[in-house]
């Protein structure tokens, strides 16, 4: 670190540069993680914050929970292996509603719930959920962007099906539309049938459940996913983010390459004056590490304190493992980016410091 | 007096089969403590490679090196940069100092190289206030005239203390002046310290301070 340190003192705006770079990829590799944990939360925060571990589902529907349907049977049959009432029906429907005596359609997606059992949303402004009757919905207050009052009576455009909305919960959406909540008997009253979608477990003894050959255990994570939208959305992100880590590598390699092979002569002096390869590699590889710690700590500050200058209506989260894990990612991406020039310093000759003159 | 550095019929042969040049033939010499050799010839003669295998840069085709009456032709790179480090002191044509380090910096470098923390800042403060740099010690090799330059490349080859020292081309960039200096330098400590010493010149006026002057030409060393 001798050499290291000085020669970063001595060349301050060169290496500035370099770590400007740094900072400016790994800030934007935080910026698009952040919004893309948001966007995740924001997708479907209604299963992300459900208090489930696993879904059972029929086999064919992948995951898919639009594309599911759990018989009255199946639902019994899976909640007499369960205790506690750790087992509990969800129906859902992806529609588009008005508010009555509007024109205006908007998309949502109705999760009816046991009003009585675990998944049954916490209601922040009206009545609690134990007293939702039939024909009256809890919505999500992001509604209330659109108009609607409790209150009031919404329409669905296909059924003609009127429900009066008496409260809001908040943070639900699946597939980026804001959630409803119904009981059971406003959801067979709306679909003429009296079946679900999926049954939601709990508890670890979920894993025990044994099932029928049409029906399967699926986790939450994979329910998640499997939301319209949601594969694609974080695709295109985490695209995005590992494109920037090639970047970041390139952009490393080919600065401490270029200054390597600059300084190829001088690398010969120090071999010849008794420094080992080792030693020079071990410089290098220690300059590489300063510049990438401080970078990604500086983009650390940079990006909390523009999270704190976000709209609020832009999903931003970013968690300390996000955080620590693209942290350590980055540094360890710089210093493939070295490789390059760890070769070019194993190459160099002490004998090139002789009969030359700089 | 006993040798410091012995070639025993040393050649040097540079490219493949077809066009070879042999830029050292079957010399044999050898330079003892407390002796000063120039070595003289023009250029492409072989002298920097001569330079080379005495300090221990190049491995020779055929033939022998001792250094210390040990021999070192076939250790590994490790090994003889290790050598280097311990035994030998260079003195490059145009200093070769390090930009980024200060004068100071220069010389505890080699303190760092080799591992001995103790008193290796105080005999970098011996070796400039020698030389004359005490007021230089803070200042790069930038802000330094070519004749300081060249004294802190000569603090540098001191600093470990080595037996040997190898001065290629020290005056190039030197005026007659400073030149001889720098050579009186060399030479006065290596009587002192009975220390052996090869410089390779092609500065006629310097070479009445060495002991022996040594002539190659064609890759043949020749009485000079």
């Amino acid at each position: 670190m001798f050499l290291a340190i000085r020669e970063i003192w001595y060349s301050k705006l060169r290496y500035f540069l370099i770590g400007l770079i740094m900072v400016l990829i790994t800030w934007l590799v935080f910026m698009v993680a952040g919004l893309a944990n948001g966007l995740s939360a924001d997708n479907a925060s209604a299963i992300d914050r459900m208090n489930a571990d696993y879904f059972v589902m029929q086999k064919d529907a992948e995951g898919k929970l639009n594309r599911s349907q759990i018989s009255k049977i199946q639902w019994k049959g899976v909640s007499q292996q369960t205790k506690d009432k750790n087992a509990t029906p969800i129906g859902m429907k992806m529609t588009s509603v008005l508010k009555l005596g509007t024109t205006k359609k908007m998309d949502i997606t109705a999760f009816a719930v046991d009003i009585n059992g675990f998944i049954a949303p916490k209601v922040i402004v009206g009545s609690s959920i134990k007293f939702l009757a039939k024909g009256e919905i809890v919505i999500d207050q992001s509604l209330e962007q659109e108009g609607i009052r409790i209150g009031d009576w919404m329409v669905d455009s296909n059924s003609e099906k009127k429900w009066k909305v008496v409260g809001y919960t908040t943070n639900n959406s699946y597939s980026h539309s804001p959630v409803i909540y119904m009981n059971q008997a406003t959801w067979i009253d709306w679909t003429k049938q009296d079946s679900y979608n999926a049954v939601v477990l709990r508890g670890m003894e979920s894993q025990k459940i044994k099932l029928n050959k049409e029906l399967e255990l699926v986790s939450k994570k994979r329910v998640l996913q499997s939301t319209p939208g949601y594969k694609e959305e974080q695709g295109s992100l985490e695209m995005m983010i590992a494109f920037l880590f090639i970047i970041a590598s390139f952009i490393q390699a080919v600065f401490f390459y270029v200054i390597t092979l600059q300084k190829s002569h001088q690398f010969g002096v120090l071999k010849a004056i008794g420094a080992t390869t080792k030693y020079l590699v071990r410089s290098v590889v220690g300059q590489i590490i300063v510049i990438a710690s401080i970078s990604v700590l500086v983009s650390i500050g940079f990006t909390y304190a523009t999270s704190l200058i976000l709209p609020d209506s832009v999903p931003f989260i970013l968690e300390k493992s996000t955080f620590a894990g693209f942290s350590v990612l980055m540094i360890m991406v710089s210093l493939l980016g070295a490789l390059l020039s760890i070769y070019q310093i194993t190459k160099v000759e002490a004998i090139d410091a002789i009969g030359r003159v700089e | 007096m006993k040798s410091m550095v012995t070639f025993e019929r040393v050649s040097k042969v540079y490219g493949e089969k077809t066009n070879q040049t042999a830029a050292l033939k079957d010399v044999s010499f050898s330079v003892n403590t407390g002796e000063f050799v120039a070595i003289i010839g023009p250029s492409g003669s072989g002298k920097s490679t001569f330079l080379s295998m005495a300090g221990l840069l190049l491995s020779p085709t055929s033939g022998n090196v001792f250094i210390e009456n040990e021999i070192i032709t076939n250790l590994k790179e490790k090994d003889r940069a290790n050598l280097r480090l311990q035994k030998i002191g260079f003195v490059f044509q145009a200093s070769n100092l390090i930009p980024y380090l200060t004068v100071m910096d220069q010389l505890l470098l080699i303190g760092k190289l080799s591992r001995s923390r103790k008193d290796t800042k105080q005999k970098a403060d011996r070796l400039l206030e020698k030389l004359g740099l005490s007021h230089r010690k803070h200042h790069f090799p930038s802000q330094l005239s070519g004749g300081e330059k060249q004294r802190v490349a000569i603090a540098r080859a001191w600093m470990n203390d080595p037996q040997i020292i190898l001065a290629d081309e020290p005056t190039a960039s030197l005026d007659s002046k400073r030149g001889r200096e720098v050579v009186e330098m060399l030479a006065s400590e290596i009587k002192r310290k009975e220390k052996a010493g090869i410089i390779v010149t092609h500065d006629e006026r310097v070479l009445d301070l060495c002991d022996r002057v040594l002539m190659i030409k064609d890759g043949e060393l020749q009485i000079g």
